[in-house]
């Protein structure tokens, strides 16, 4: 019997078929982001007042930067890192420079939270995903030529999540805010502003044909670079010695939190691979959602409160799905894949990337001949060396006498377990995660 | 002869990275971000 496909037609559909799939896992990724980029704000829940923000940040930047080594080095190998450094050194300036924007918005929001309260600031933050459409749309072909479907899809899907998360935003803002400063307003649209540029940097890497897992070590640098910067310059080197002494006792815990949210954060980044920024960042913006899952059920955040704060978090969380849903259901079509390719031909000649490794990366393979990565003893030093940071700082660590539900608590790590496994195993099975 | 080939690359390199816009949007964010934390502080 013959074959319905011809020669020509067959790879073709073949290219469909992987380009479909890969939409999926970027889709997947970003459900998954959305899900451990939640969970990062429990461990953060065990701290109690008495730690300057700023310090806060910065403990949760150590254990961020630990993370950004470790599990790179851990899944890849740091000679696959140094692979893709040497094809593409350029792109080191713009980890760097993604790294710093993270940390100085990251502060941003502690000043309008203390401002305005959270109610107000997450949902002015939020917005990043509309500025993240609009780059995506500008410098890198995003939705060139994708449809007033699918241009609906996720403009209304973002701007549906946005109204979702103003109103989970209210109901669990558990303390009335400081007043409406307009200094808190500029702080939290600020952020929204550094986060949404932020993906400027995510979306060149991946055009060119970097490794989330290669980007991220080098994002750290920018990340933790700045951080201490701000937490010196706010704070001074001998206070701020003297708070992360007596910060001891909850060091692990923020560091946890700093963990989990890494973990978050490469999904997010195989999410701007596969799907782009206009799509990625709204999908891994459902974050809010899992905060409030486990403030509403491990920690019991609104217990005793009123019908209408119910009422909020269900529409609110109603919303939040519909508009994942509408991005879920507007992966970009075949013409406006050819408009990625565009972009990313454009930056390999830009650059003097070699155009069959920016090809091979886009659709998640390795180039023909390249060498498969492997771990050295070096890497299982980074690993050794990262856990060996985290026993010691658990031995410290006080766990506060705080109301926490266990049972709710296993629910939600199940969820987020059996996430990370199905969504690893499609990277690994579909990209060896490339 | 090939370190000179490198050395010009890499200037190259720098040279497109610093006449590239996708460069300068996210460095005048980030200096405007710095003024508004210095600002509101």
């Amino acid at each position: 019997m013959q074959s319905a496909l011809t020669p020509e037609t067959a790879p073709a559909a073949s290219d469909t078929t992987r380009s479909r799939k890969l939409q999926l896992l970027g889709i997947l990724s970003g459900f998954t982001a959305g899900a451990w980029l939640g969970a990062a704000e429990a461990p953060t829940k065990l701290v109690s007042i008495g730690i300057s923000p700023i310090v806060i940040s910065l403990i949760m930047v150590i254990g961020v930067f630990l993370a950004r080594w470790s599990l790179p080095a851990l899944v890849l190998g740091t000679a696959s890192i140094r692979a893709d450094v040497r094809r593409a050194p350029h792109l080191l300036i713009w980890a760097v420079l993604a790294g710093c924007l993270w940390a100085v918005a990251n502060t941003l929001t502690i000043f309008a939270i203390r401002d305005i309260g959270l109610s107000i600031a997450f949902p002015l933050w939020n917005s990043n995903s509309l500025l993240g459409i609009f780059w995506g749309f500008l410098f890198f072909n995003e939705l060139r030529q994708a449809g007033w479907r699918r241009w609906t899809g996720v403009l209304g899907g973002a701007l549906v999540m946005c109204f979702g998360a103003a109103l989970l935003a209210m109901a669990s803002s558990t303390q009335a805010s400081a007043g409406h400063s307009p200094r808190g307003v500029w702080a939290a649209l600020g952020a929204g502003v550094l986060w949404g540029t932020m993906y400027i940097p995510y979306r060149k890497a991946y055009l060119t044909g970097m490794n989330p897992l290669s980007f991220v070590t080098f994002f750290t640098f920018g990340e933790l670079g700045m951080m201490a910067a701000l937490a010196v310059s706010y704070t001074g080197l001998a206070p701020l010695w003297r708070e992360l002494q007596s910060a001891r006792g909850v060091i692990f815990w923020l560091m946890l939190g700093g963990f989990i949210w890494v973990i978050g954060d490469v999904f997010q980044q195989y999410a701007a691979k596969y799907v782009g920024i206009s799509r990625g960042i709204p999908l891994s913006n459902s974050n809010q959602l899992w905060g409030l899952l486990w403030g509403i059920f491990v920690f019991g955040e609104l217990h005793g409160r009123g019908v209408s704060v119910y009422l909020q978090v269900v529409g609110g969380s109603l919303l939040m799905m519909l508009g994942v849903g509408a991005i879920a259901f507007s992966s970009a079509t075949g013409k406006e894949q050819t408009r990625w390719k565009e972009a990313a031909q454009r930056e390999g000649r830009r650059y003097g990337v070699a155009a069959d490794y920016v090809e091979a990366r886009m659709e998640g393979r390795q180039l023909a001949g390249e060498s498969r990565p492997g771990r050295s003893a070096w890497d299982w030093l980074l690993v050794g060396g990262a856990t060996s940071i985290f026993v010691v700082f658990a031995t410290m660590a006080r766990v506060p006498q705080m109301s926490f539900r266990w049972g709710p608590a296993v629910l939600l790590s199940a969820a987020l377990l059996l996430l990370l496994m199905i969504c690893g195993l499609a990277l690994w099975r579909t990209t060896r995660f490339h | 002869m090939e370190r000179d080939e490198r050395t010009v690359v890499t200037h190259s390199r720098l040279t497109s990275a610093l006449t590239d816009i996708h460069f300068w949007v996210p460095v005048a964010v980030l200096l405007g971000g710095l003024l508004l934390l210095r600002f509101i502080h």
